[in-house]
């Protein structure tokens, strides 16, 4: 190959995906309208926080060579445990965001150590989770959603409500530049997309895992505890999972019965674009972020222009593909030339 | 001799199962209580409808005194026929098949039918001229709530439509909204959109936003099914158009009553069949035909309309109060001869 | 001596700029076991692939029965008759099939109709197994089989395509004496029978069972073909390791104090137990054939295995690692082997290679310090002599030499008490080799050092100290001077090996 055409390969590699969210802006911004305001930027963030955050947690379980397919059913879960502390035992908003930060952490311990312990490979041991928190979290409204007022199944009648600082936690803006622009759940997203970052790139801990997942064998022989890592990146992944459905749960008002699998395929989804961002071609949370929002983008400015939803799917696998291809067709092929 | 405590037990076990105490009133065979199995095979089952539908059920067959068997597919079109199978197997005397799919249940009801085996069908059509389809008139539904739109907004508006093709019953909706479109030539429909991504409500919030921000000259949106209208409201209230938006939807729970009745909440009305009538109504179609009476072809369970001043006027706050306060909503007039027990209120 | 079966006439192979067949020239006859040698990167491997057609040879004849041979796949090979075992048992068999399924696998490989007859298949199956003396329920599947079974099946499935040659790779490597055996009494009838057999080994003990003919290969090329009995065992082991001794110039400091001492140290079960004093300021070579304990210790002093019986004390004071994070927090570091599977991450640059085992230097309250890193990798980078652009180059585009020596610098970096390199020279070039050698003397005085090496010459190079371990036990000890290099090999292939003897 020659230096010139090798050079722009590495170009497009690893500022392709950065100028096609840059197009796609230009492109919205031109068509439809309304589309460049701030009000529509914070939108987009706002639709992308809580796939993003979950999406967070997917990429520290990827750094170490793992992945979380419970993530979902661990979002509605925390979504139907933060209803039904709040409106059945009628306990208050702090009880009703530690108990779920909680659970969030024991599914993610629960998961780690299934896959570390009892060897269970990781997408059966967290495919086995998500089933059965689909199944948990139905048991004791059996099945119904949660909202003030409902009956329960022993036929008395629900009487707490969601309250005024929970439901803030989804709803609340505070005031940037314009009043009432910018919702708290992006404030959580930006907050959490910064410490995971942090963690990931800037201390010893995020190091040791980026090396368990380019290669166990050795960081086990340089010292390194993996499987305590292991765990510890399936808790993150878990607790971060609890943080989306309590946004989720503000936002809604009302523990909705729901499986979270499109929680999961989406946020899923912008973490492995995440991988195309900047030519990085590992998880990284900077580029899961940029996935998350270049999906909400997408989405934000084909509902402006009227696109039925399944050609929002159909757009939406076809950025994945796209961006699975500049992962490891084109970057391979950038250090297959080097080596 | 019978002692006084053994009669007050007596008595109690009666007064608890009101089938019991008429079974001898009834016409055969429900005259011998228990003697008559029914199936229940279900196509969807989670969620509040599909909850409330199913005890709609229970309690009505435990007033004519049958047993119910449950078979739940969960959205498996080929186990639901298996399903149907397995009932007949059982030996039972009636089916209800709940949602499903034209494709896949023909053969199977046919089959049903052929072993003589009573049918009828909920939301699903089974094209079979021996199964009596019970319907929530999707139609009728939609008609209430946009007559309400019209009446609270005149026949000049700008309006956003949530829809999601290829969903029977949406679909109906959709009929209507279009003839009302045709009706009221001042009626423009400007953004149309909609998702069954789940949770739904916060998809289409999501969307809504979008629409909102692309068109902020809406005033009404149609939304059709409670998880839209739902997602819309979220969207409103983001916005902070609720002053400016009204929601006109269908279908109700206990959240929908909360939501509507919110201060200044922009979801106005909303147009439902109390799901738990319509399975009332399902059981008591299926003993009409047991007891070789004719419920007729299509047995319509008829939709109340319920408006934010309704709840508000009456201090409805649950699903229970809206049964106990709008008698039209706990009650359907449909499938009820003079023989037939009801379930206790 | 009867017409060859087959005939390998100047056969070369080369990987990219990697020439791992130099020009082989080799007979089998008829009726012979042949025992093939060599050391790691012989090439054997690449020999036997080339034979059992996963690989194409880029120059040279074969020819089988007379006719020329170069099967463009493994199943043509199988067709012409050339069958292989592989090393791997469970490379041959499929665990989850039944015996009977194992048996015709080729067979149904080769698309035999689209149905199978259950009744007929196990007839033949039962033909099969009944040829090599396999006594088994054909039914069952083979996941259920001992270690020797399933290495019987593998073969039983090849001698179904009655064969011409035989390659078996290290078939031993993993059944007991009992079992290897079985094997044998199967090899020597099938001998019997008139197949030629090529036996891939560096067990003396099945080698002496067995050999009719050895053949010692080295870089490529055979290095010397031995027959007539008795065979010269010792011979065929000096050619395959070979003798062409670097010139090296070895000062050979007076050690200091203890730092390791094993005392009774038994590596496996029935091992002999053994002593080992490993001095500060002391290079220690230990040297074996592959097979004879090198990575079983490396592993005890690493913390990665126990040893069967024994104590270890470091520095006098009793040391007993369970883990690697407990052997490097005592200040026991071991450059492990496979540099691709064991050390190198793939992902990472050249400075987060060196740094990794040693993050909590490089930081200050768990956030790494850049500057700290890149003062280490620059220094450690400049004292090796490693060769590229900058410390942030990823390291897959380093060659392999320089690649060991990010390795090698990554545990020289920071100050240990005993520092284990497991074969640091594997896959580099002569330049690389010399360098790593140089730095590893030149930074000995505070430390124990053992380097654990098959090859004899390198052991050469590098110790103060050479120690022969065989058979999981130490049998020699030479000071690295005036070295009498015959007695190290006659160590090295004939040490009082006690489990082998009870086969022999």
């Amino acid at each position: 190959m020659n230096p010139d055409k090798r050079s722009a390969v590495e170009l497009m590699i690893r500022y392709g995906f950065l100028v096609l969210m840059a197009g796609l802006i230009v492109f919205f911004g031109s068509t439809a309208e309304g589309f460049l305001t701030p009000f529509s930027a914070v939108f987009i963030l706002q639709s992308v926080a809580i796939t993003g955050i979950l999406a967070l947690g997917v990429t520290a379980t990827l750094v170490v060579g793992g992945f979380d397919l419970s993530i979902g059913a661990v979002a509605t879960s925390a979504l139907m445990l933060s209803s039904y502390v709040m409106v059945v035992w009628e306990l208050s908003a702090f009880w009703a965001v530690l108990l779920c930060l909680l659970m969030g952490a024991a599914v993610g311990l629960v998961n780690g150590l299934l896959i570390v312990k009892m060897k269970v490979p990781d997408l059966l041991a967290t495919l086995g989770m998500m089933f059965l928190l689909v199944g948990a979290q139905r048991i004791p409204t059996e099945g119904r959603s949660i909202s003030t007022g409902m009956s329960l199944p022993d036929g008395s009648t629900a009487n707490g409500t969601f309250s005024e600082g929970f439901l803030m936690l989804g709803r609340h803006r505070l005031d940037l530049i314009l009043p009432d622009l910018l919702p708290l759940s992006v404030v959580f997203l930006i907050a959490i997309a910064v410490a995971v970052w942090v963690f990931l790139e800037l201390t010893r801990h995020g190091r040791l895992m980026y090396a368990i997942g380019s290669n166990a064998q050795a960081a086990a022989l340089a010292g390194a505890n993996v499987n305590r890592y292991k765990v510890v990146a399936y808790m993150i992944s878990g607790v971060l999972a609890s943080v989306g459905g309590i946004l989720l749960a503000a936002r809604l008002g009302r523990g909705d019965v729901a499986s979270g699998n499109n929680l999961l395929l989406d946020a899923v989804a912008a973490a492995l674009i995440g991988f195309a961002v900047l030519g990085a071609s590992k998880p990284n949370a900077f580029g899961t972020a940029i996935g998350a929002l270049f999906v909400g983008i997408l989405l934000q400015g084909l509902t402006m222009l009227n696109a039925p939803y399944y050609t929002q799917d159909f757009i939406k696998g076809a950025v994945l593909v796209v961006a699975l291809v500049f992962t490891f067709a084109l970057s391979a092929r950038g250090s297959r030339g080097r080596g | 001799m019978i002692s006084r405590r053994v009669f007050t037990i007596l008595m109690g076990a009666a007064a608890m199962l009101p089938g019991l105490a008429l079974a001898a009133d009834m016409p055969a065979p429900f005259d011998n209580p228990g003697a008559v199995k029914i199936a229940l095979v279900r196509y969807l089952s989670t969620g509040d409808f599909f909850q409330a539908y199913l005890s709609g059920v229970e309690k009505q067959s435990a007033a004519i005194g049958v047993d119910l068997r449950v078979f739940d597919s969960r959205q498996d079109a080929a186990l639901q026929a298996d399903m149907v199978d397995q009932a007949i197997a059982l030996g039972v005397q009636g089916i209800i098949v709940q949602h499903g799919l034209t494709e896949s249940m023909q053969a199977a009801v046919q089959r049903a039918v052929d072993a003589g085996i009573k049918v009828v069908a909920f939301d699903v059509n089974v094209e079979n001229p021996a199964v009596p389809q019970v319907e929530q008139s999707d139609r009728d539904l939609a008609r209430l709530a946009l007559e309400q739109a019209v009446v609270d907004n005149g026949e000049a508006w700008t309006a956003g439509y949530v829809y999601v093709p290829g969903i029977a019953p949406l679909d109906r909706r959709d009929e209507t909204w279009k003839e009302v479109k045709a009706k009221y030539a001042g009626i423009n429909q400007v953004a149309e959109f909609g998702t069954l991504d789940n949770p739904i409500a916060n998809s289409v919030a999501n969307q809504a936003r979008s629409v909102l921000s692309a068109n902020p000259n809406i005033t009404v949106m149609f939304a059709p099914y409670d998880e839209f209208a739902k997602g819309v409201k979220i969207a409103v209230d983001e916005a902070g158009m609720s002053g400016q938006v009204s929601i006109y939807s269908a279908d109700v729970s206990t959240s929908d009553i909360a939501a509507m009745r919110e201060a200044g909440s922009a979801w106005k009305a909303t147009a439902a069949t109390n799901p738990a009538v319509v399975g009332e109504v399902s059981v008591r179609a299926l003993a009409m035909l047991l007891a070789g009476e004719d419920p007729g072809h299509n047995v319509i369970v008829p939709p109340t309309l319920i408006t934010q001043a309704m709840l508000t006027e009456l201090d409805i706050k649950s699903m229970e109060e809206l049964g106990a306060k709008l008698p039209a909503f706990a009650h359907a007039d449909v499938a009820v001869p003079a023989w037939m027990p009801l379930p206790a209120r | 001596m009867t017409e060859a079966t087959i005939k390998l006439v100047g056969l070369r192979k080369a990987f990219g700029k990697n020439q791992v067949l130099r020009g082989v020239d080799l007979d089998l006859a008829p009726g012979q076991v042949t025992v093939l040698m060599g050391a790691n990167g012989a090439g054997k491997s690449t020999l036997v692939k080339v034979l059992c057609g996963v690989h194409a040879a880029d120059a040279g004849t074969v020819t089988l029965a007379g006719v020329a041979f170069a099967p463009a796949s493994p199943s043509a090979a199988l067709r012409a008759g050339v069958v292989t075992v592989h090393q791997n048992i469970n490379d041959g068999v499929v665990p989850d099939l039944d015996v009977a399924s194992n048996l015709l696998l080729d067979h149904l490989a080769d698309g035999a109709g689209a149905f199978l007859n259950d009744r007929k298949m196990r007839a033949r199956a039962r033909e099969i197994a009944a040829a090599v003396g396999l006594e088994v329920d054909v039914a069952r599947p083979v996941a259920g089989l001992a270690l020797a079974d399933r290495q019987l099946v593998s073969i039983a499935r090849a001698m179904a395509q009655e064969p011409q040659l035989l390659i078996l790779d290290e078939p031993t490597s993993s059944l007991s004496a009992t079992e290897a055996e079985r094997l044998f009494a199967l090899i020597e009838r099938l001998r019997a029978q008139g197949v030629a057999i090529l036996y891939i080994s560096h067990r003396m003990s099945d080698i002496r069972r067995l050999a009719d003919r050895i053949v010692s290969m080295r870089d490529g090329a055979i290095s010397g073909r031995f027959e007539g009995q008795p065979l010269d065992y010792s011979g065929a082991v000096r050619a395959m390791l070979g003798h062409e001794i670097t010139e090296v110039d070895i000062t050979i400091p007076t050690p200091g104090a203890p730092v390791l001492e094993a005392r009774g140290l038994v590596l496996r079960p029935g091992a002999r137990p053994f002593d080992l004093t490993a001095p500060q300021n002391e290079v220690i070579a230990i040297t074996g054939l592959v097979g004879s304990g090198k990575t079983a210790l490396a592993e005890v002093l690493f913390g990665l295995a126990q040893p069967t019986a024994g104590s270890l004390r470091l520095d006098d004071a009793p040391y007993t690692p369970r883990t690697a994070t407990e052997a490097v927090a005592a200040g026991v570091f071991l450059c492990p082997k496979d540099r691709l599977i064991n050390a190198v991450v793939a992902d990472f640059d050249i400075t987060r290679n060196l740094t990794l085992p040693f993050l909590r230097r490089h930081s200050r309250a768990h956030f790494l310090r850049r500057a700290s890193e890149n003062a280490t990798a620059t220094r450690m980078v400049g004292e090796m002599g490693v060769v590229c652009q900058s410390p942030a180059d990823g390291i897959l585009t380093l060659s392999g030499g320089n690649q060991q020596k990010v390795m090698v610098a990554r545990w020289m970096a920071e100050a240990s008490r005993l520092l284990i390199l497991d074969e640091p020279f594997q896959g580099v070039d002569i330049q690389a080799r010399r360098d790593i050698c140089a730095k590893i003397r030149a930074t000995a005085q505070t430390r124990a050092t053992i380097v654990f090496v098959a090859e004899l010459d390198e052991a050469l190079e590098v110790a103060d100290r050479i120690l022969v371990l065989s058979e999981h036990s130490i049998v020699g000890a030479h000071r690295n001077e005036n070295i009498d290099v015959a007695a190290i090999m006659a160590e090295v292939v004939d040490a009082a090996p006690e489990t082998t003897r009870e086969l022999a």
